[in-house]
């Protein structure tokens, strides 16, 4: 049995949707299968005011074995560092973010918001608001960068916008299970299993892309989303196309550029008017390349690939 | 449009920029402030227009440039239709020439 509790801080509950439709495992599935006690959610626990703020204490005091402890959203330092724009069962929530932290065996952090900050950390970022261990790029965060958990673990990221339920649930089955010092995280405290390929991998448009023909408008059913929408899956890690959202679809799929959400700088651009769903171009050039490209090469490929181009490639081919 | 057609309108372009038809290849729009600022002025054309969205579009029968950019290398350009296809030009256009909304 392995306790888990879950918070939210500076978040949409986005995430907490995203779990309750979990299918495999599902959040059902954590309960019966795997041996996972759900200590509180916002959304699940039963107890209420006081009955809430016992449990916490008992869970920093290690009254309660606490295995996982589940971040949602970002913590908020405003105003003035004190946090208290963000109360919790009668203190600021960052103090017990701390708190439960150090009494954990694992750290979770689910989400942009809890993992880098987000949309509310976006300039000017009046909420003060900051990831557990990142404020986007840079390490740090509110826990410090040194922060490890009882297991000896750094907190584990699972970032999107929000993370897909699957990545939530089985990161928690390998947590609970016995697994967590399996995990393997990258840079970013990501784990690799999930966050080493693209979004592009998997993306039902790769023949576009590696012909170079461009979808100029949305719903069109032929045509790369890289060149002109906006679309960010050639350098985003994500297995957004390999673990489909609800077993159908992925954005690309659906006609939908990927907005980069699983990678810190979320949302690009701090959502500038006139930079999203519209590929970044300096002289005709796209500012991001495909992650390793150098502009000359490029360039290159560029010719080659529409020389190259069958002419299928430029019809209606359903790549929905 | 048929076959024929985009042919036939390819050629009437051919002689208009061969007679030295005048159109806007600068300023280049650097920012995608300034590329939608080009596409709101073809935005506004009526779409059969043909002689104004050349000018707007800042077409010419060459490649352009110190590094010799052309229709070629856009990712606008549908080799095997040899056709513009960026929604507000949608033109038949030649693998060798170019214009200010060139991207790559």
């Amino acid at each position: 049995m392995a306790n888990l509790l879950w918070l939210q801080g500076g978040a949409c509950s986005g995430n907490t949707m995203s779990f309750l439709n979990a299918e495999e495992p599902s959040a059902c599935d954590l309960v019966t299968d795997f041996g996972i006690n759900v200590l509180w959610h916002p959304s699940l626990g039963l107890e209420l005011g006081d009955n809430v703020k016992t449990l916490l204490q008992d869970c920093v005091s290690g009254k309660i074995p606490l295995d996982i402890f589940v971040f949602e959203g970002t913590v908020v330092n405003a105003p003035n560092g004190t946090g208290n724009w963000n109360r919790f069962c009668g203190r600021p929530m960052k103090d017990w973010v701390k708190e439960l932290s150090d009494a954990a065996q694992f750290v979770v952090a689910i989400g942009d918001c809890a993992t880098w900050g987000g949309i509310p950390a976006m300039a000017p970022n009046p909420s003060e608001s900051v990831g557990l261990q990142f404020l986007k790029r840079a390490a740090g965060g509110s826990l410090g960068t040194g922060f490890k958990s009882k297991a000896g673990l750094p907190v584990i990221n699972i970032p999107g916008c929000p993370a897909h339920p699957d990545w939530v649930t089985q990161i928690l089955v390998a947590v609970a299970s016995g697994r967590g010092g399996d995990l393997s995280l990258d840079e970013f405290q990501r784990p690799k299993t999930f966050f080493t390929t693209f979004t592009q991998t998997g993306c039902t448009r790769n023949m576009h892309f590696a012909y170079k023909v461009s979808a100029t408008e949305f719903g069109q059913r032929k045509g790369c989303l890289f060149y002109d929408l906006g679309c960010r899956g050639p350098m985003t890690h994500s297995p957004c196309n390999r673990i489909l959202w609800n077993r159908q679809s992925s954005k690309t799929r659906a006609g939908m550029p990927c907005m980069g959400c699983t990678e810190p700088e979320f949302p690009f651009y701090d959502l500038a008017p006139g930079t999203v769903f519209k590929t970044q171009t300096v002289m005709g050039v796209p500012k991001d390349m495909p992650l390793g490209v150098d502009k000359a090469g490029y360039i290159k490929l560029t010719g080659a690939a529409k020389a190259a181009a069958p002419a299928w490639a430029e019809k209606d081919i359903f790549v929905v | 449009m048929s076959v024929a057609d985009d042919d036939a309108v390819r050629a009437g372009i051919a002689e208009l920029l061969a007679h030295g038809l005048k159109t806007t290849t600068e300023p280049f729009p650097e920012t995608e402030k300034e590329f939608g600022g080009i596409l709101n002025e073809l935005r506004a054309l009526d779409p059969k227009d043909l002689k104004s969205k050349l000018v707007i579009g800042g077409f010419v029968n060459h490649p352009f440039g110190e590094e010799q950019y052309r229709c070629m290398e856009c990712m606008y350009y549908l080799v095997h239709r040899k056709w513009c296809d960026l929604p507000e030009l949608a033109v038949p256009v030649e693998p060798e020439w170019w214009c200010r909304l060139w991207r790559i």
